[in-house]
């Protein structure tokens, strides 16, 4: 093959300076400028195209050579930083007949004052194998005619594969991702995004497999998907007689494959719709939705795989699932059972039992007035009144309970243990365990228990046992690298078991005279 | 003593506040536990104030440019015309020529005079107070006796006494203890001595009570109403959020970072883009995502390894769902520049 540089044409099609008036009303300067390019290349060979800033357009057709032709525009406020813009900006090319690299360089601390974009058209023979990457902002990114394999990474931008025929990757942040199968598709295509929506319009005769999955979009399909299944929030269908694989994966936006010339408001979704009572895993099938009402009449249930919900009241019981997002219930007059697999949960006045859990977030509860169970795979529980016996549980996280009046169980992996009992109870069983972390018991003078108190530390000269009662004697003896220090005895004559166990911190289990809280009877 | 010359020469520069912070702090540690420098500090403060009591005199161009060419004749710029003014009494310029000397002598603090002595006058002399010195929180100090008020205030636990009798010779003795003793230390949150303390405070656990947790609601609760809180403050809570082991407190770090924005630094958003990568609490992951992603939102400074992060959270299949939708969020409203 020989290399020959056609033509270069360099031409600035525009340089326009507004000085006096129009630096007045801080408008910019631009600068336009025009290279034309063309090189040999394999019919089989490579494209590499990387260009930050800008739309791309690959263009197949026939014979051997690339033609590329670059627009580049430099915006800035004055005509200095337009100037260090000119002189920042280069387009590099690169390579020989079997890998051709077309670049935009930009100085890697670009300076903000200036943008530039640089937009190219290259047409290639038919079956080279095109690589668009580095592309952070691009008004769009298409590819069309072309039967070799195609990559495209980006940011943000519209994503257009027209005709593509080889196999596909194509991977955006934001956006949007379009594909026209002009014949039936017969290499993989791997579509992923983060936030864009992702249609695929395929002619109707088409055989292949379809894996799709969104997290808080939808999958819609106007083809007649057979043989469905959900794996977790992976769905499989079978299009036509099956055959090459097509995945489609958005996190946030909606997923579609679409007979060509089909609507997508015509699309059937994959979803599972409004199962009343999920069970476990499945909540990331149903739709995601945003939920915020004044109050419930009744009995409330619902799931969503991405959700946030806010209810004033709830006048019967509660269930909500969801599989992300937040979770707020002013009242609950029955019982209330909240699950998320991620997301915190704020809820108030619980008049039933309650059970309440997270994978990860912090859960706070105004009152608890029956008890419960709280719990969270990580993350902070704060129950400001327990009425009934609880047992709250976090992965890692304080746990703070502000009034207790009955069996309390609390258990973190790793932070602080407070929990202040309920001055009108004479005596009530608690036990409390942190892995690292220190715990304090609050109590009035007149509480009686009988106490067991264990700290596990490899600093006993840090962590200590305070304790502001008489008649508990404290042992230490060394375990292992450890000391154990250990405090047990009767306060106020014993009553109820008392177990508190600490490893790395401290254990105060203190006596005052709190005031306590008063909950208003609900109307 | 070498250092006591060194030290006085620093003296002036200490009072004017033109010495550097590490000169500065050599200095006042000097100060500190040296009788004799201590005298000598009294006196130039004393001299300082005095300073501010004297009339204040026009002084003469013709004298001025005098002075000027002899303390720098290379400054001295002989095709400027001097302005002369004419009709002032002869002792007034002669009495402004000792207050611009003794001034200048003064900041040039070349000499280790003991004592600026000043015709004194009873107006003078009364509104003189002597100046404490800084109260600074220190791990072990020396003080001389005479620093000390001889009043002892409530009843300090003092412990591990010790006598000291270092030189028989001279009348000298001492008495080291440790001292348990409360301190309240009063200011503005901005105030860089506040600042100071509260990094301290939480950068330091070793048998902090009550625990550092609450060192931290109470930091968020004060410097949530600051406008632009000191960098000290988030940076030392970046600093907890990287070395805690207690992940109760690594939470609290990573949600106070978040009410803190305005004053993130480069650091604090490292360390927060860290947290979200390896942090095996998912509730320190959500922090950090969230403070991150708001940073977003507000266009603040982003650096490819944090979108790089955010972009590989969205995606990764075993991270909790709620913090692949919020860098999701996060990054949606990313706009490269």
């Amino acid at each position: 093959m020989r290399t020959t540089v056609r033509t270069t044409v360099r031409t600035f099609l525009a340089a326009a300076v507004l000085l006096s008036t129009t630096q007045l009303f801080g408008a910019s300067f631009a600068a336009s400028s025009r290279v034309v390019r063309e090189f040999p290349v394999d019919p089989a060979g490579s494209v590499w195209i990387d260009n930050p800033f800008g739309s791309i357009d690959v263009i197949g057709g026939d014979g051997n050579v690339i033609s590329v032709t670059a627009d580049r525009t430099l915006m800035a406020p004055d005509t200095v930083t337009l100037k260090e813009a000119a002189d920042a900006v280069a387009l590099s090319f690169e390579g020989d007949t079997k890998v051709r690299l077309i670049r935009t360089l930009l100085p890697p601390m670009k300076n903000v004052r200036w943008t530039v974009a640089v937009n190219y058209v290259v047409h290639v023979p038919r079956g080279v194998n095109v690589k668009i990457g580095g592309s952070k902002s691009a008004e769009h990114i298409r590819v069309a005619n072309v039967n070799g394999s195609v990559t495209v990474n980006g940011f943000t931008g519209v994503v257009m594969m027209e005709g593509v025929v080889g196999a596909s990757v194509v991977n955006m942040v934001n956006g949007r991702i379009i594909y026209d199968y002009t014949q039936k598709p017969v290499a993989r295509a791997q579509v992923q995004a983060v936030n864009a929506d992702i249609d695929m319009w395929l002619p109707a005769n088409s055989n292949f497999d379809w894996v799709a999955n969104t997290i808080n979009g939808d999958m819609l399909s106007t083809f007649n998907v057979k043989a469905r299944s959900f794996n977790g929030s992976v769905f499989h269908g079978v299009v036509g007689s099956g055959g090459t694989t097509i995945n489609t994966e958005s996190m946030m936006g909606h997923v579609a494959v679409l007979v060509t010339g089909s609507n997508l408001s015509d699309a059937q979704s994959f979803r599972v719709n409004e199962a009343g009572h999920p069970s476990g895993g499945d909540v990331l099938r149903q739709p995601a939705k945003k939920i915020q009402m004044p109050f419930v009449n009744g009995d409330f249930v619902f799931a969503a795989s991405v959700a946030d919900v806010t209810v004033g009241e709830v006048r019967g019981n509660a269930r909500v699932e969801t599989g992300a997002g937040e979770v707020e219930l002013g009242a609950v007059f029955g019982q209330c059972n909240v699950t998320s697999l991620g997301g915190p949960l704020n809820l108030g006045d619980i008049m039933g039992s309650l059970f309440a859990h997270t994978g990860a977030g912090d859960i706070i509860v105004r009152a608890a007035r029956m008890g419960g169970q709280v719990t969270t795979d990580g993350g902070l529980v704060r129950v400001i009144y327990a009425g009934g016996p609880m047992t709250l549980r976090s992965g890692g996280g304080d746990i703070i309970v502000r009034q207790f009046s009955s069996i309390m169980d609390a258990e973190t992996s790793s932070g602080d243990v407070t929990l202040t009992a309920d001055p009108a109870q004479k005596t009530i069983k608690v036990t409390a365990r942190t892995l690292q972390g220190n715990i304090v018991l609050n109590v009035n003078p007149r509480f009686a228990a009988e106490i067991d108190a264990t700290i596990l530390t490899s600093d006993p000269d840090a962590n200590e046992m305070h304790i502001d009662f008489n008649g508990i004697s404290v042992r230490r003896e060394q375990v292992g690298n450890k000391t154990r220090i250990r405090a047990t005895g009767k306060i106020n004559g014993g009553g109820e078991r008392v177990e508190l166990y600490a490893e790395d911190g401290d254990i105060h289990i203190s006596a005052q005279n709190v005031a306590p809280l008063r909950l208003a009877n609900p109307k | 003593m070498p250092d006591c010359d060194s030290m006085r020469q620093n003296m002036p520069l200490l009072l004017t506040e033109s010495l550097d912070p590490a000169t500065r702090e050599l200095t006042h540690q000097h100060i500190e536990t040296c009788a004799l420098c201590v005298t000598e500090w009294s006196a130039y403060k004393e001299t300082w104030s005095i300073l501010d009591t004297l009339p204040k005199l026009d002084v003469p161009a013709r004298v001025k440019q005098r002075f000027l060419a002899e303390v720098s004749p290379a400054a001295a710029t002989p095709n400027v015309v001097p302005f002369r003014r004419r009709g002032t009494p002869r002792w007034l310029a002669q009495a402004a020529a000792v207050v611009i000397v003794a001034g200048g002598a003064f900041y040039g603090g070349h000499r280790t005079t003991r004592r600026i002595e000043l015709p004194t006058t009873p107006a003078a002399l009364t509104n003189v107070q002597p100046a404490a010195p800084f109260y600074s929180i220190a791990e072990s100090r020396v003080l001389p006796a005479a620093s000390i008020s001889p009043q002892i205030e409530g009843r300090p636990d003092i412990q591990n006494v010790q006598f000291t009798d270092a030189s028989p010779s001279n009348t000298q003795i001492g008495v080291s203890f440790d001292i348990t003793s409360h301190v309240t230390v009063t200011g503005h949150p901005t105030d860089k001595s506040m600042v100071r303390l509260l990094r301290y405070v939480l950068e330091n656990e070793d048998k902090q009570s009550p625990s550092r947790s609450r060192a931290i609601d109470w930091v968020r609760s004060t410097y949530s109403h600051v406008g632009n809180p000191d960098p000290e403050i988030t940076e030392a809570l970046a600093n907890v959020l990287r070395t805690e082991g207690n992940q109760g407190v690594r939470i609290k770090a990573a949600d106070t970072l978040q009410s803190l924005q305005s004053t993130m630094t480069d650091g604090t958003r490292d360390a927060l883009v860290e947290a979200l990568k390896n942090d095996p609490n998912p509730a320190v992951r959500i922090k950090a995502v969230e403070a991150l992603a708001r940073l977003a939102r507000s266009g603040g400074n982003l650096d490819p390894d944090m979108v790089d992060t955010l972009r590989k959270k969205a995606s990764q299949g075993d991270e909790n769902v709620y913090v692949r939708v919020k860098a999701a969020e996060a990054l949606s409203s990313i706009q490269p520049k």
